[in-house]
């Protein structure tokens, strides 16, 4: 029992943190090297893919923007670009085709590096083929630029605040309503071990009876 | 467009529960904490009568208070976020 709770905690756990981490922004700096489009048909990634563009018609498959970046450790990272509109994550992201057209505005070849901060949510994985989606590209002076996420800080103390505030409010209730039940119940279970172990001594000194009027028998 | 009818619809649903759930939380707060000033400060042989008409008094300043209306920022806090959240996104 004790396994079992400690397991369903981590898994809770690891599940919020993986959600946070998907949905919170991030920042990196990067350099773009080229931007595209491509058709898209979400599949079993579609999770991971968010809304055509606000006000066009819902349709499964369609051409998505794509942003090329390569990291300050020389290896790739793709972004997508897409609006997220009035729905999830809650970023109301409109501008796409602006945030294209800027990130096409600041590419830069390896020589002459135009190094880019770009805000983004989400996760690449290779083996789904899902990619970070870009919020905002905005051009910095070096690859080493100190970026402070206020955001994240405020949003996960205000987080914490609630979770705590919430936490009490069930021990509280706990302690108020549950525990005294339990008490009752646990009361109840010790009467009804009473019963039973005076039962059990019955049967006890029934069974020393019955084996020691045997024993009678076997010294003859 | 149907998109922001949808969003808002479910935020002003789901709003309004915790709205009805604070106001009606604050009130009985309120009562509770009438009821205990009347009792630390009154004579013990004041009347039922004068308790309740004390309570009740507080009870009318407590609806046209500043600590009552505080509780329409449940509706006003997040429309804000989202405001804030659409300008900084697209126009910043």
């Amino acid at each position: 029992m004790h396994y079992v709770k400690w397991t369903l905690m981590a898994v809770v756990t690891l599940l919020a943190f993986s959600f946070l981490h998907y949905t919170l922004p991030q920042n990196d700096v990067v350099r773009i090297a080229d931007t595209y489009e491509k058709r898209v048909d979400p599949g079993e990634n579609s999770w991971f893919w968010a809304a055509p563009d606000a006000g066009n018609a819902n349709v499964a498959n369609r051409d998505v923007f794509f942003v090329q970046t390569i990291q300050q450790n020389n290896k790739p990272m793709v972004y997508r670009n897409e609006d997220t509109g009035w729905g999830w994550p809650p970023y109301f992201k409109f501008d796409t085709s602006n945030l294209q057209t800027e990130a096409a505005d600041l590419k830069s070849v390896k020589d002459t590096p135009q190094w880019v901060q770009i805000r983004h949510y989400g996760w690449r994985n290779e083996f789904l083929s899902i990619y970070p989606n870009a919020v905002a590209v905005k051009a910095v002076d070096g690859p080493d630029v100190r970026i402070i996420p206020w955001f994240n800080i405020i949003f996960l103390i205000l987080l914490a605040l609630i979770a705590l505030r919430i936490y009490r409010s069930i021990q509280r209730f706990r302690a108020r309503r549950i525990d005294p039940l339990l008490e009752d119940v646990g009361e109840a279970f010790e009467a009804a071990g009473d019963h039973a172990e005076a039962a059990q001594d019955r049967a006890s000194g029934l069974w020393g009876r019955f084996t020691a009027w045997l024993r009678t028998w076997r010294a003859k | 467009m149907i998109g922001a009818i949808r969003l808002f619809a479910a935020a002003f649903l789901l709003l309004s529960i915790v709205f009805v759930y604070v106001s009606l939380r604050q009130k009985y707060r309120c009562r509770r904490e009438l009821e205990a000033e009347f009792d630390a400060k009154a004579h013990p042989d004041t009347s039922e009568m004068e308790r309740d008409a004390y309570i009740e008094a507080g009870l009318t300043e407590y609806e046209s208070s500043l600590r009552r209306k505080l509780i329409f920022g449940i509706y006003i806090v997040p429309l804000c976020g989202v405001a804030v959240m659409i300008y900084v996104t697209n126009f910043m």
